[in-house]
């Protein structure tokens, strides 16, 4: 293998790859979302010869597409189409560089402390409290510039939510975001042609490089290299983008090896390191989400819901029952695929549109648990996940919470999105089916991008991959800095934790490396 | 005997599946004649005329849409979305349109059939059914709904957005491309307009 060496503070692209190539690094950071950007910055700040790796390509606003489903082929592993066996869900998760950040709404928000509490308890981790995070959320927040959703970009559809969440006394608030001059243009998901939003392609990783980070996009990791208790950096292969083919080999080698590929890219690659790692039988186990569900109100007058921030309002009120609400927007055609229906009641309904809010709630479905195992003879797990009856009476409880809110805001009819009832809902009295309904996994719609805990953090070796630090039990250089350590799912939206608990790993890292 | 039987019952496969579909002409990237037969008649089915909407399915070259689409996606992937269409144009097997000659392909059957036979798939007890009905109307609401013409008659059209150049614009080149392309033009934060028209002259303007 030859030697074709990036230089410092360089990004390489698919284009500047021309043959085999081998690179030496102090820390070799795999994936640069949220958490990797972090690890990668900091690591780089403190000195340190940090390569950065990541699979897909940099977006810039040229790339950007209104379509739907061409963006989520673009911006998507498996071309957006990623989905759970078992009961079947929608799983979205990124592949460019900056990961999730690049195509997510922005949301940051702290978990309150009872879900820190029950992770010390349950998972042995005594010093993962709130209070021991929140330096760790505080430095991500400043750097990043998190506030909360300004009142002149929340736009009238998040507002009603406001509204009627007021009207039914329930607490809600302006969601706090990484972002900075938003104009409410709602294109989060496509891509923010504003540049407002802080993703870490424009925030962290080129701040990364000024410390002389080395970032190398289109290459896929295919393997850690492994030497007993240490392992000696990662292999694998350019890719093309959006076309998947391989090319060129590649080699880094590192002292210290920080996995941030994600909940589902992570374990396989250590599955298929042979087995890495998994002395307590954890990895790819334990696989939690956060299932959302969207309901569509529609207002007697126009809303103009084309305007304001995608997920701009947010209630935690009902987070100890299992589930978050929040409004939401993304391409006017990606909300119409909500609409039931199907000939003339379905343009109907697409009509309606400038009249319709699109609001959902996240669940915290901690009792639906999945696994995570390498494709045969390829890199895209098997994901098998089975949603359980209690977890689907909460999301129930949930989609009949927003009904509520919806009517206290003034919308004439609710589209609750339920298989088995009807379509429409014109007034409280007929959403109270939804109170009793004996609801069955196939009767709802949902989707997730939060997926968590493949490679759990546990205090207990032979219960979890990574200690709270991150490090893999039994290995002195090999952490693991993605949401795959979660030991549960957070139940708010997980990328300012990710990015804290990042951010204290790299703190011990610059320590030790 | 059994060797005839077999015989013709390929002979009415190969039929059913590959033959009778009329050249309409387009080219395609990926789609084959019965597909984008499939496609037009579940376009037109889905999507009637109606006075909100300037175009109808039938009008909104959802083929083309669809072309573009599996264009773009993995193999796999296409694999998958193209057996979601046979799937579709030949389920009338299982599931006939109601009325003569329901055991059609679906692009073969009547309109009436075809709308009843999509509301059959919605209504299923079979939750496999009422998914595979949600993927079809997915892959084709997002092209229908997203045509320029019904954004703009909706008013939901993307905004002009003129944005300004972040450091981050000077690191990245076109996708596909060499650094060497990377645009000089303009300067960090608060330069020139980098963000090209999301919809090329429709995006309308910001309030």
């Amino acid at each position: 293998m030859s030697s074709e060496a990036s230089e410092d503070g360089e990004v390489r692209v698919f284009s500047d790859y021309t043959r085999d190539f081998e690179e030496d690094a102090d820390v070799v950071v795999v994936g640069s979302g949220p958490s990797g950007s972090v690890v990668a910055y900091e690591l780089a700040k403190a000195g340190h010869k940090v390569v950065l790796i990541e699979e897909g390509p940099p977006f810039t606003p040229q790339e950007f597409r209104a379509d739907g489903n061409i963006s989520m082929a673009r911006t998507m592993r498996e071309g957006g189409l990623r989905s759970t066996t078992g009961t079947f869900m929608p799983i979205l998760q990124a592949i460019c560089l900056g990961g999730g950040s690049l195509i997510n709404s922005a949301m940051c928000v702290r978990p309150p402390a009872f879900i820190f509490d029950e992770w010390s308890t349950r998972y042995e981790l005594d010093h993962t409290t709130r209070a021991d995070l929140d330096p760790h959320y505080d430095a991500v927040s400043e750097f990043l510039g998190i506030a909360p959703t300004p009142e002149d970009v929340q736009g009238p559809r998040n507002l009603l939510f406001r509204q009627g969440c007021d009207a039914l006394g329930i607490a809600s608030e302006p969601v706090d975001r990484n972002v900075r001059g938003c104009r409410g243009s709602g294109e989060c998901f496509s891509g923010c042609r504003a540049r407002a939003k802080q993703s870490m392609d424009i925030s962290y990783i080129p701040e990364a490089m000024k410390f002389g980070a080395r970032v190398l996009t289109s290459l896929q990791v295919q393997g850690v290299l492994g030497e007993g208790r240490r392992v000696g950096g990662v292999e694998g292969r350019v890719v093309e983008p959006f076309s998947g083919r391989t090319s060129h080999a590649f080699r880094v080698r590192a002292r210290w090896v920080v996995l941030a590929a994600g909940c589902m890219a992570t374990p396989v690659l250590l599955q298929k390191s042979g087995n890495l790692a998994n002395t307590s039988g954890q990895v790819g186990r334990n696989l939690q989400f956060h299932p959302g569900s969207a309901v569509a109100g529609v207002f007697p007058e126009s809303i103009d819901p084309i305007f304001g921030g995608t997920q701009s309002y947010q209630s935690l009120a009902f987070l100890e029952e299992g589930f978050k609400l929040e409004t939401m927007w993304s391409a006017p055609a990606a909300l119409a695929v909500r609409m039931p229906g199907v000939g003339t009641e379905l343009v109907q309904r697409f009509g309606e549109l400038p009249r319709t809010a699109i609001w959902d709630a996240i669940a915290s479905t901690h009792r639906s648990l999945g696994t995570v195992k390498a494709r045969f003879r390829s890199l895209n797990p098997v994901i098998r996940w089975t949603l359980h009856p209690e977890d689907i009476k909460v999301m129930l409880r949930s989609i009949h919470v927003l009904a509520q809110i919806f009517f206290a805001a003034g919308a004439e009819k609710v589209l609750p999105g339920v298989g088995g009832l009807a379509d429409e809902m014109h007034s409280l009295e007929e959403a109270e089916v939804l109170r009793d309904y004996a609801i069955r996994s196939g009767d709802l719609v949902t989707a997730s991008s939060h997926v968590f805990c493949t490679t759990r953090m546990h205090g207990d070796p032979a219960q979890g991959v990574v200690d709270e630090e991150g490090r893999c039990h039994g290995y002195d250089n090999l952490y693991i800095a993605d949401t795959g350590i979660f030991p549960r799912c957070p139940s708010v939206n997980p990328m300012l934790t990710v990015m804290a608990l990042a951010h204290r790993q790299a703190q011990s890292l610059v320590e030790r490396v | 005997m059994w060797g005839i039987v077999l015989i013709a019952l390929a002979v009415l496969a190969v039929r059913r599946v590959w033959l009778g579909y009329p050249a309409t002409g387009a080219e395609f990237a990926v789609l084959a004649p019965r597909e984008e037969a499939f496609l037009q008649a579940a376009a037109e089915a889905l999507f009637p005329p109606h006075e909100r909407l300037p175009l109808s399915g039938g009008q909104a070259d959802l083929p083309g849409y669809a072309d573009r689409y599996l264009a773009v996606l993995p193999r796999r992937q296409r694999t998958l979305i193209r057996a979601l269409f046979a799937l579709f144009e030949h389920a009338t097997l299982l599931w006939p349109g109601k009325g003569r000659g329901g055991f059609k392909r679906f692009s073969a059957l009547l309109p009436e059939q075809r709308l009843g036979v999509l509301r059959d798939w919605q209504s299923s007890s079979l939750a496999l059914r009422r998914l595979c009905l949600t993927a079809l109307k997915a892959i084709l609401i997002l092209g229908y709904v997203g045509h320029s013409e019904s954004l703009a008659a909706l008013e939901l059209a993307p905004w002009k957005i003129e944005s300004p150049r972040v450091e981050a614009d000077f690191l990245y080149p076109p996708i596909g491309g060499r650094r060497d392309q990377i645009s000089r033009a303009g300067k960090p934060l608060g330069g020139a307009p980098t963000a090209p028209p999301l919809m090329p002259g429709l995006d309308q303007e910001a309030p």
